[in-house]
């Protein structure tokens, strides 16, 4: 009988809700992705506008995509989303997102210069603005002080070729000891040191450049990696355990990381520092993070978009990074006295020199297929110009099926 | 039209009893794949999904193309690797299991039957947590024991040989519970009367178990055996969580290969086509389950 | 005498050895719940935590909404229990009734449970869409509602029945329903169990459907919830292992309920 009424309970709440937000008030839906719970930007929006009851969704990261392709199908998708920046082009490309330029004189706080060079060329798809950063993320090298000052490197190193010394000096040490991790199931990673080495992977006119002497330089110095010890070709170490016990002195990671470190191995502080990446042509890092979009089946544009202003204020960015430690987007933001931590402050300064992947929706599966040839001349052992030849050839066609 | 009517009202109360599960199955199943195969011949994407109007027909292309795809081929032949490995020990170790269980009747016996079966109720997401810790080359309790005995370390997920046998050993642990208690059930429905008529005639226990508990278990094996293969043709959620395909797309299956085409990278008519050849090959394989097992019954 | 004792030994040991190879996952799983953080990376890997802490499970219940998760997650296996009988009766009509197109219908079921599931997600997405039942209990239950495993093992198990002792009720004057409530239930108990396990456990873990169905949070089952607490960037073990050992609790407990029935059922088969 208990099972009944709650049964009953469970089937009625759905309609309730529908009314509670046409009380007078607009409803906003709003769709915030997995570990974004903290809700005090939310209250803060709905106390400055009293007319709108903001409901926000929270979708699990894993299934984000998932969730998103079925709205697109359905075509009741929610006003406001949280977009990985990743696939913003396949969704503007379906012209799921709705056009923002005519909104941002009244907004200037969405204006293109607030933001770092990266973050713009995530805004805008065939000329139109389609979202909005909300915050951001780049790589760094992280670096234990003590361990690299023992082979020379006390700053870190601040060179490829520097880099390579000083990981060979530290797999010397033997051990099961390395020098680096490489991810190398993240096209991210690969490509940051691709843009290094001079490489654009694909230009503007949607052209591959995989077989060329820019990425395939870079691809060959990654390799060295492995051929000389300074990372295993598989492992799977705990990287904060192996960051504290000197197994892998340096890593090449985002922000998340800091407390990570800091909550795993306290042992350590004092004993650690990030510093830009390592440099050839260029020390380009990887730009992601999240931005927001609005759907185009929205019925409250305006209210939508005010959202998104609201969102991307100085004074919002910095309570973000307050509560969920996300970087700010906003360039305004960095003068804060937060980031002076010259751990943090690190960030800042590589995000002048950040780059998202290339802005085409043929990405994903391009990069499945570079990470795969990447694969076959580490774990495989291939020939890197006949892998890239093959790897160009496939990501032609990609680009040339529409 | 008055003979249907009596007919049908002859029939009414099977027609009836189906009737709910039978439409529901016709929603939600067969309209969806009738709707897969159109797709199958068309280049839908995300674009495609959001306006209709951006669809094109491409006649057979998907299906050429998923054919004439490395990735595809490989996951066929791993499929295949796991259902010929796998399949046989999952049937083999329910059985034994249930038997084993079924021997007793103390609480010994009673709090077993739920050690056997907790595998199978657990969250995927679980299992990978705690399997990807047991297998981990450094932390792992495998090669902690191994170490016990002088044997090297194992890359249990990054050996492209050893991780297909990684995945089949995690999945036969995860499915016996299940398959277990259907031998269980079965195990109940033989009569006590049949032993006890063996026993008169001095039959040992081996022969009992060979020529009165196997053969009447014939009905739960050939369910537990077709179910199995089922399932493991459509071998899914282990490579997805454990090794997500790789290294070197050597733990790539076809179900994962039709997600990652169709989920992650949008395409879906090219996906529909990978599922349809899927289907073909699971309707190929049970049939060819059924014909063997008619004449089996008509010896 | 010595041999019966020797080969129960020999059984209980065999047992026992196979039991704790199963267990192992569960065990490292519970204890691991308890660790700190830091500890899960040790080396040597330990199983007893050396540092005991609960802080996973007061950060599993506050971070949360769990009262509204668990009343989904008990509706849909209410739901499911519901489907369970659907299909015991569609079961129960393929193995003992003659009626034309049996055989074919039956192969028409058994097709489905052949399709695979990542194709037909979204058509059967837009067919919810154009019943308008998105964002709905009914929306997230009906597409499961029943399946073919569970009609195929009725089926299996119902043919076992003498069809003279449906034919002996009938002869009573027994309606078809009361037959099949009153005579073939009880006799499939075991059946049931399994059945009533499969689905709760089924229900327990619905993760996918119900998150692309729900188009409010109100909507959300358990096990959406536990993957909310997962990050974009890597995540917090002790949590996750203390939402995996909390999730699987409940189900054990279900499962020792209805396992008996598994054993004490099928007593009126033997009468053949």
């Amino acid at each position: 009988m208990l099972m009944f009424s709650v049964v009953l309970a469970g089937c009625s709440g759905g309609s309730e809700d529908a009314k509670e937000g046409g009380e007078g008030k607009k409803e906003l839906k709003v769709w915030l992705m997995g570990d974004t719970t903290d809700e005090t930007l939310i209250k803060e929006y709905e106390e400055k506008n009293p007319g709108v009851k903001v409901s926000v969704q929270l979708i699990p990261w894993g299934s984000a995509h998932d969730k998103l392709l079925t709205a697109v199908a359905s075509k009741s998708g929610p006003d406001v989303v949280q977009m990985g920046t990743t696939w913003i082009p396949e969704f503007a490309q379906a012209g799921a997102l709705l056009d923002l330029t005519p909104y941002l004189e009244q907004y200037p706080s969405l204006k293109q210069e607030n933001y770092f060079d990266g973050a713009i060329q995530t805004m805008s798809y065939d000329d139109k603005v389609v979202s909005i950063p909300w915050y951001v993320e780049t790589r760094v090298l992280f670096y234990r002080t003590d361990i690299l000052a023992e082979v020379g490197y006390p700053e870190g190193p601040k060179t490829w070729d520097e880099m390579k010394d000083a990981g060979e000096k530290l797999a010397a040490r033997g051990n099961g000891n390395y020098a680096i991790t490489i991810d190398a199931k993240d096209m991210n990673y690969l490509s940051m040191f691709a843009w290094q080495n001079g490489s654009d992977m694909i230009d503007e006119n949607r052209k591959p450049h995989f077989n060329e002497p820019e990425f395939m330089g870079a691809m060959e110095y990654l390799k060295s990696f492995y051929d000389t010890g300074m990372t295993p070709l598989a492992s799977d170490l705990d990287l904060f355990a192996a960051f504290k016990d000197g197994q892998f002195p340096m890593f090449i990671s985002g922000p998340w990381m800091i407390q990570g470190v800091k909550d795993k191995a306290p042992e350590i502080e004092g004993k650690w520092a990030t510093t830009t990446l390592p440099a050839k042509e260029n020390n380009a890092s990887f730009l992601g993070g999240a931005n927001m979009s609005v759907f185009n089946t929205t019925k409250n544009a305006e209210e939508a978009v005010k959202f998104i202003s609201f969102m991307s204020e100085k004074e919002s960015q910095l309570t973000n990074y307050d509560v969920a430690k996300n970087l700010p987007a906003v360039k305004s933001a960095w003068e804060d006295q937060r980031f002076e931590d010259p751990i943090f402050a690190t960030f800042g300064k590589q995000l002048e020199n950040a780059k998202p992947v290339p802005f085409i929706k043929e990405w994903d599966a391009i990069s499945k297929e570079a990470i795969a040839a990447f694969e076959k001349i580490t774990v495989g052992g291939a020939d890197i110009k006949t892998e890239m030849d093959l790897l160009n050839q496939k990501a032609t066609e990609m680009l040339n099926k529409k | 039209m008055q003979n249907f009517i009596k007919r049908f009202n002859h029939y009414k109360y099977p027609y009836m009893f189906i009737a709910p599960a039978l439409v529901l199955l016709l929603t939600f199943s067969i309209i969806p794949i009738i709707v897969a195969l159109v797709i199958s011949f068309t280049d839908i994407d995300l674009a495609g999904l959001a306006n209709y109007s951006n669809i094109e027909g491409v006649g057979f292309d998907n299906f050429i193309n998923v054919f004439k795809d490395p990735v595809f081929l490989k996951s066929m032949f791993n499929t295949m690797f796991y259902v010929i490995i796998g399949v046989p020990l999952v049937v083999m170790l329910a059985m034994g299991a249930a038997l084993l269980l079924n021997y007793g009747t103390g609480l010994l016996f009673k709090t077993f039957r739920v050690v056997y079966y907790m595998p199978s109720i657990t969250n995927i997401v679980a299992v990978a947590v705690v399997w990807g810790y047991l297998y981990n080359s450094h932390y792992g309790l495998f090669n902690h024991i191994l170490s016990w005995f002088g044997v090297p370390a194992q890359q249990w997920l990054t050996d492209p040989a050893l991780a297909k046998l990684s995945l089949i050993l995690l999945a036969v642990w995860k499915s016996i519970g299940l398959n277990m208690i259907i031998f269980l059930a079965a195990l109940q429905g033989i009569p006590r009367s049949y032993y006890e008529a063996a026993e008169i005639d001095g039959a040992s226990k081996w022969k009992k178990l060979l020529y009165i508990t196997v053969p009447l278990l014939s009905f739960a094996t050939f369910f537990v055996t077709i179910t199995t293969l089922i399932g493991w043709i459509q071998f899914f959620e282990e490579p997805l969580v454990m090794t997500k395909g790789g290294p070197l797309n050597s733990t790539m299956s076809m179900a994962l290969f039709i997600y990652n085409n169709g989920f992650q990278l949008s395409n879906f008519g090219y996906a529909a086509a990978g599922s349809f050849v899927l289907f073909i090959i699971i309707i190929a394989v049970t049939v060819l389950q059924f014909a063997v097992k008619r004449k089996d019954v008509e010896y | 005498m010595a041999a019966k004792r020797i080969e129960k030994t020999v059984m209980t040991v065999l047992l026992i050895a196979g039991g704790l190879l199963m267990m192992i996952p569960f065990i490292w799983m519970i204890t691991s719940s308890f660790k700190p953080e830091n500890e899960f990376t040790a080396v040597p890997p330990t199983l007893l935590p050396k540092e005991f802490t609960i802080k996973n499970y007061v950060d599993l219940f506050t971070k949360l909404d769990f009262i509204v998760y668990l009343k989904n997650t008990l509706i849909i296996v209410f739901w499911s229990f519901v489907g369970l009988f659907l299909n015991a009766l569609a079961g129960y009509a393929f193995a003992k009734y003659e009626f034309p197109g049996n055989k074919k219908l039956f192969y028409l079921v058994l097709a489905t449970m052949m399709i695979p599931g990542q194709v037909t997600m979204i058509p059967v997405y837009l067919l919810i869409n154009a019943m308008g039942l998105t964002n709905t209990m009914a929306g997230i239950v009906l597409p499961g509602l029943v399946g073919a495993f569970g009609i195929f093992l009725f089926r299996q198990f119902m043919s076992t029945i003498p069809t003279d002792l449906i034919e002996a009720s009938r002869l009573d004057g027994a309606g078809e329903l009361r037959i099949f409530f009153q005579l073939i239930v009880p006799i499939t108990k075991p059946v049931f169990a399994v059945q009533g396990i499969l689905a709760f456990i089924g229900a327990w873990n619905s993760f996918l459907w119900p998150l692309i169905m729900a188009n409010d949070q109100k909507l959300y089952t358990l096990s959406v919830g536990l993957q909310l607490l997962k990050g974009q960037h890597g995540s917090d073990f002790g949590l996750q292992m203390a939402g995996a050992a909390f999730m699987v609790v409940p189900i054990i407990i279900v499962f020792s309920f209805f396992q008996k029935h598994i054993i004490e059922g099928y007593t009126i088969s033997g009468m053949k």
